[in-house]
């Protein structure tokens, strides 16, 4: 019943015997809060003056407040522990965010990793807060009223303590009846439930089509056999809710019927009756409780799953084998037959790869779209793995793979749109650079052609771009991406990935004398399908499902009249 | 109090359909009465039967009623209670389906046809979870304290009629938990919930703005930096969570203390008015019991109450969609054929914006011309073409189709204008369905037609399930390519006069390119053509190219004279088609 992975939990141990004996006492409150209501009763049924129930009164009040002052102590004992463990659980998250790198979270789908960080560890922590508590009450409350409900009269107590199992049975195959209804119709309902924001994110194109009013109709159509179809869940869903609320309710009616006839025979006195009437709610409360909020924990458990799931996640250990070295004219990276497949996956995004670079060089990943351009620019980058170890070197060093400390402090990533941080102008050029001067930032602005442009800027360098602050369009911030290269001399490797091909023609024509001036000196790759920028290179990667199918330099492939000639045709070029 | 009445002065949302689905909503509020009438009844019931029984009558006549009644609540409460959870549900569903289509409606007036991404679907889907919002008002605030009230009614009027200051002073007490306790939650809570609602909206854009850039982080080897700009929004998010556990806490506790009070009064008061008889000394087990399920409703209307924050900025939100609904114009309708689009003087200024985003622009497109729009993104593109098919007034100027204006025409505009844009729509539907909304009349064999015609036949009849294939999510199950040709069939279907490309190749290879603009061209051959591109890929498919600087035309003509005459298209030309260029 409770989860294990609850338990493992550092400290958790020691929290459930705290709260076991919070809990434990709280059930003596219950008990005694009930005993001292029903001598108080029996005294006034005696017809006794007042003030003979002014002790056992004193002593309800007395039960009846610390009963609640438990749960407040409850709460209050373990939620420092509660917010330990997933403020603990959030950093975990977090960091494993930055180990595992942007291929893998953009598979996990940004939103989806935003949305656990955020309302995925609240919604643990409602969890925690709720489940362990409930079940603790469960577990204890129902039992000791259970034993002193025996020693006032023990057939009561057997009959209580029968009907506890039969409304759990009940529960669970009313439960899974409904379950599996709901599993069936969960599909169709799941598409109903998103027919209305597709019809809402697709207005435009209704509207183009001029069908957008008479659509009207179908939404309310829609939304109401998805009524009908809900509802007709609802009613076996509810109903494993019905039982337990129709057995523990009955069995309050019953008990009070058995006891009436009981005191009717002379078999139990008033006092006893009274209390074990007093306590057959309490008996069922706890259960009850747990019910009610089954649905919260059940959002908490899955919400848990995910978290541990991705933090279960394999990243790429080995991040520290190449030592500290700057890319120099005589440095070499080597790939042997390298490989890589996704993850489920049949065949290789890659497949055998082999190059050698050395030196300050100007590298075209040129081939159609889906050929794996993208995937060897992110196997530089080192957010993927090659499948076999040790088959780049680095100046003749085996590594398991890119993604080494040594080799990022050497390279800059430069992809279509290049991700613009919701920060100042200065900070987001400045974001590779400790303690950039004013100065320096200046002149890499001024090389990477924004001067005019940060003049026209309110705030100057000082402007706020990104998300919700001032837009910047697709040439500008692939410039700042540049002035980001500008700025930083010792990052010598510049991967591109397709820089250009979204932006138009003008804007493209000028960023690339631009970029042009950055290529100096610097090791390039340079993944595109603009043909102009081929021109450009020193030595060209044709690749083509996942393989290099020609390599050399433009002149050495026009000559060879193969798939690079073919590929440059039918991009439209005119030679 | 007051904005209570503020959020519903104008509220178009919520009231209309409280009263449009008044009996039900009656009924809803009657079986959640009796559900917590009958838990009451229950215990009452069964402590005057004990009681009763210990006197020990004579026969079992005496407790027999009690003993019937036991039996009867015991199960009018859990049936009552299944009912009344359907019965509401059903209720509020019944509203969503009004909600839903109200709000397509609303939407719908403001939406323009040309539109550069789905962000705008993002909004959307906060309007959609608004609605959700509004159902859990009626489940979780509005139903649970009408019944409260109803049951506080209830209990003080009954008790009333026995004794009336016993009575008032529980007026007083439960009036504590039923009215001034989710008052004040309210007002707390309204504070804190806005000052989480920041926190955590600050939290997102931070965290979404770290894994965006997670690739940058990761390169910059700023692991601490990374994580130490977390520390503060947690840390404040931790501190108000922690102050509203407290604080609700204390409350239920105060709550608690409240409900301790009125047992004392009643205990007191039966002690002193039920003591004269023993008939009458039956009734006191029957109150103190009751009096425990009677206030179990009262015990969760704090916290109902206290969740109206977030509901009333759904509410607010939805009716201020209502307002600046754009004005109609008297619609007419097209005679003859199209002949030509006339642009006369044409200007354009955004309500908030400082500059003319078009600047007197006249040009006239005849029947037939394909007319290809250059420039760099913020020149007015976009505007231009919202103007031309009317999703915007101009601010100076005309826009005219045969000598009218396109604003009288906006009835029928799908027969004058098809649109091939950026990212295409494909619904959550079949292949099939997808491409009739061209056309819905069109016939099985003509939609397959128009399939075939943009070259996917093949394609779609190798999948098992043909054209019955679901596109899934956003068209997710097709290329970028062949969602592309999909809607080009759908316009195939459209059949309009003039059709508008805006910038349709944009996310495409230049292979893929280079294969649509080909298949778009031959295909509407006969219809007129305005494009806008962002390179110059296919430019030869038409008859006159104009670039657009700042919101005027800099350059035109046909793409030969161009090529010829202007030095800066020619380098342009060239750098698109590969050939080396210097200019340094």
């Amino acid at each position: 019943m409770i989860d294990k992975r609850l338990l493992a939990m550092p400290g958790m141990r020691r929290y459930l015997g705290i709260l076991g004996i919070l809990v434990f006492i709280q059930a003596v409150s219950i008990i005694f809060q009930a005993r001292s209501l029903s001598v108080a009763i029996v005294n006034l049924w005696n017809l006794e003056p007042l003030k003979t129930i002014f002790w056992p009164t004193v002593i309800f009040a007395a039960a009846f407040l610390s009963r609640h002052l438990l749960t407040v102590a409850e709460n209050r004992v373990f939620f420092p522990f509660v917010e330990k463990t997933s403020g603990h659980l959030r950093e975990q998250l977090m960091a494993k965010i930055f180990h595992l790198g942007p291929a893998e979270i953009e598979k996990q789908g940004t939103g989806n990793i935003v949305t656990m960080a955020l309302e995925g560890i609240d919604k643990v922590q409602t969890y925690l807060m709720l489940v362990i508590i409930k079940i603790l009450d469960m577990s204890i409350t129902p039992w000791l009223i259970l034993l002193y409900v025996l020693f006032l009269r023990w057939e009561q107590a057997i009959f209580l303590f029968i009907i506890f199992p039969v409304i759990i049975l009940f529960m669970i195959i009313l439960g899974l009846a409904a379950q599996s209804k709901a599993d069936r119709q969960y599909e169709g309902y799941q598409r109903l439930s998103n027919h209305f924001v597709d019809t809402l994110r697709g207005l435009s194109t209704l509207k183009q089509l001029g069908l957008s009013k008479r659509y009207a109709d179908n939404v309310f159509k829609v939304s109401e056999s998805y009524r009908k179809e809900t509802m007709s869940t609802l009613k076996i869903a509810l109903t494993s809710t019905f039982a337990l609320d129709f057995f523990t309710t009955l069995s309050i009616a019953v008990v009070a019927v058995f006891l009436g006839f009981d005191l009717l025979d002379g078999k139990v006195m008033l006092l006893p009756a009274l209390t074990i009437l007093v306590l057959a709610p309490e008996y069922f409360l706890p259960i009850r409780n747990f019910a009610n909020d089954y649905h919260a924990t059940l959002n908490g458990k899955n919400a848990l799953s995910a978290v541990l799931e991705i933090l279960g996640e394999p990243e790429m250990k080995q991040t520290k084998v190449l030592k500290d070295f700057t890319w120099q004219p005589d440095t070499t990276l080597e790939l042997d037959k390298v490989s890589y497949t996704y993850p489920k996956a049949e065949k290789p995004a890659l497949k055998d790869l082999s190059v050698t670079i050395k030196g300050m060089k100007k590298i075209g990943i040129i081939g159609a779209s889906g050929s794996g351009k993208s995937t060897l620019i992110n196997l530089i980058g080192g957010f993927l793995a090659p499948d076999e170890k040790n088959r780049i070197k680095i100046n003749g060093n085996e590594l398991p793979h890119l993604n080494q400390q040594a080799w990022q402090k050497n390279f800059l990533y430069i992809p279509q749109n290049p991700y613009l941080f919701h920060a100042t102008l200065a900070e987001n050029i400045a974001f590779y650079v400790d303690h950039a001067t004013p100065e320096a930032i200046n002149n890499a602005v001024k090389r990477a052609g924004l001067a005019a442009w940060v003049k026209t800027l309110p705030d100057g360098l000082d402007t706020m771009i990104g998300e919700g602050a001032r837009t910047v369009s697709g040439g500008q911030a692939q410039r700042i991406a540049l002035a980001r290269a500008f700025l930083d001399p010792d990052r010598r490797v510049l991967l591109f990935d397709e820089p250009t091909a979204h932006l138009d023609i003008e804007t493209e024509a000028a960023l690339k004398q631009d970029i042009l001036p950055v290529f100096d000196n610097h090791l390039v790759f340079f993944a595109t399908h603009r043909l102009h920028w081929i021109g450009e290179m020193d030595y060209v990667l044709v690749i083509d499902h996942g393989r290099i199918v020609e390599q050399g330099t433009p002149a050495e492939l026009t000559a060879k009249n193969g798939e690079y000639v073919k590929l440059r045709s039918e991009m439209g070029a005119t030679e | 109090m007051k904005q209570l009445r503020e959020t519903f002065a104008h509220d178009t949302w919520v009231m209309p359909y409280l009263r449009k689905y008044k009996g039900l909503l009656i009924l809803v509020l009657f079986l959640g009465f009796m559900t917590f009438f009958s838990g009451g009844a229950l215990m009452f019931n069964s402590g005057y039967l004990i009681s009763e029984a210990a006197r020990r009558p004579s026969s079992i006549i005496y407790i027999y009623v009690p003993v019937v009644l036991a039996r009867a609540f015991g199960i009018a409460r859990p049936v009552f209670r299944y009912i009344e959870r359907l019965t509401s549900h059903n209720w509020v569903l019944r509203i969503v389906s009004d909600f839903r289509k109200k709000l397509y409606q609303t939407v719908e007036r403001k939406a323009t046809t040309i539109q550069r991404s789905h962000q705008t679907g993002d909004i959307l889907s906060i309007l959609a979870d608004d609605i959700d919002h509004i159902e859990n008002l009626y489940l979780r605030t509005v139903f649970p304290m009408v019944i409260g009230w109803l049951l506080y009614l209830f209990v003080v009027i009954g008790i009333g009629c026995l004794n009336w200051v016993v009575s008032l002073l529980l007026v007083l007490l439960l009036g504590i938990i039923v009215i001034i306790m989710p008052l004040a939650s309210v007002a707390t809570n309204g504070v804190r919930e806005f000052r989480q609602h920041q926190i955590q909206h600050e939290f997102y854009t931070n965290l979404t703005d770290e894994v965006l850039g997670l690739g940058d982080w990761l390169i910059s080897g700023r692991y601490h930096d990374f994580m130490k700009l977390q520390e503060k929004p947690i840390k404040a998010i931790a501190a108000l969570r922690r102050k509203d556990h407290f604080y609700q806490w204390w409350r239920s506790f105060f709550v608690q203390v409240l409900v301790l009070l009125s047992v004392l009064v009643l205990l007191i008061w039966s002690g002193q008015s039920l003591t004269g008889s023993k008939a009458a000394a039956d009734w006191i087990a029957a109150f103190a019991l009751a009096i425990f399920p009677a206030v179990s409703p009262f015990l969760n209307m704090s916290q109902g109450m206290s969740e109206w924050p977030v509901y009333q900025r759904s509410i607010k939100r939805v009716n201020q969609l209502d307002q600046n609904q754009p004005r109609e114009v008297p619609q007419e309708k097209l005679s003859g054929n199209f002949e030509a689009l006339k642009i006369d003087h044409l200007t354009f200024k955004y309500p908030d914006g400082d500059r003319k985003v078009v600047n007197d622009i006249s040009m006239t497109v005849r029947s037939g011309e394909k007319v290809a729009l250059l420039g760099p993104s913020g020149t007015g593109k976009s505007t231009l073409l919202k103007l031309m098919v009317g999703d915007l007034t101009p601010t100076a100027g005309k826009v005219m189709i045969n000598g009218m204006p396109v604003s009288a025409l906006q009835k029928n505009r799908a027969e004058l204008f098809g649109i091939l844009d950026q990212q295409p729509y494909l619904f959550d539907t079949t292949v099939m369905n997808n491409v009739r909304l061209g056309n819905i009349n069109a016939s099985d064999d003509d939609v397959k037609k128009a399939i075939e015609a943009v070259g996917l036949k093949s394609l779609i009849e190798s999948l098992p399930e043909q054209y019955e294939t679901h596109v899934q999510e956003a068209g997710r199950r097709f290329s970028g390519g062949e969602r592309q040709r999909l809607s080009l069939a759908r316009i195939l279907l459209q059949d309009a006069p003039i059709i508008i490309l805006d910038e349709p190749t944009v996310s495409l290879d230049p292979i893929t390119e280079r294969r649509l603009l080909d298949q778009v061209f031959a295909l509407l051959k006969d219809k007129t053509i305005i494009w806008v591109t962002h390179h110059l890929a296919g430019i030869k498919h038409v008859d006159q190219v104009r670039f657009l600087e700042a919101g005027r035309f800099d350059m035109q003509g046909t793409p030969e004279t161009l090529y010829q005459t202007e030095a800066r298209f020619r380098q342009l030309y060239d750098l698109d088609r590969g050939k080396s260029v210097s200019n340094n």
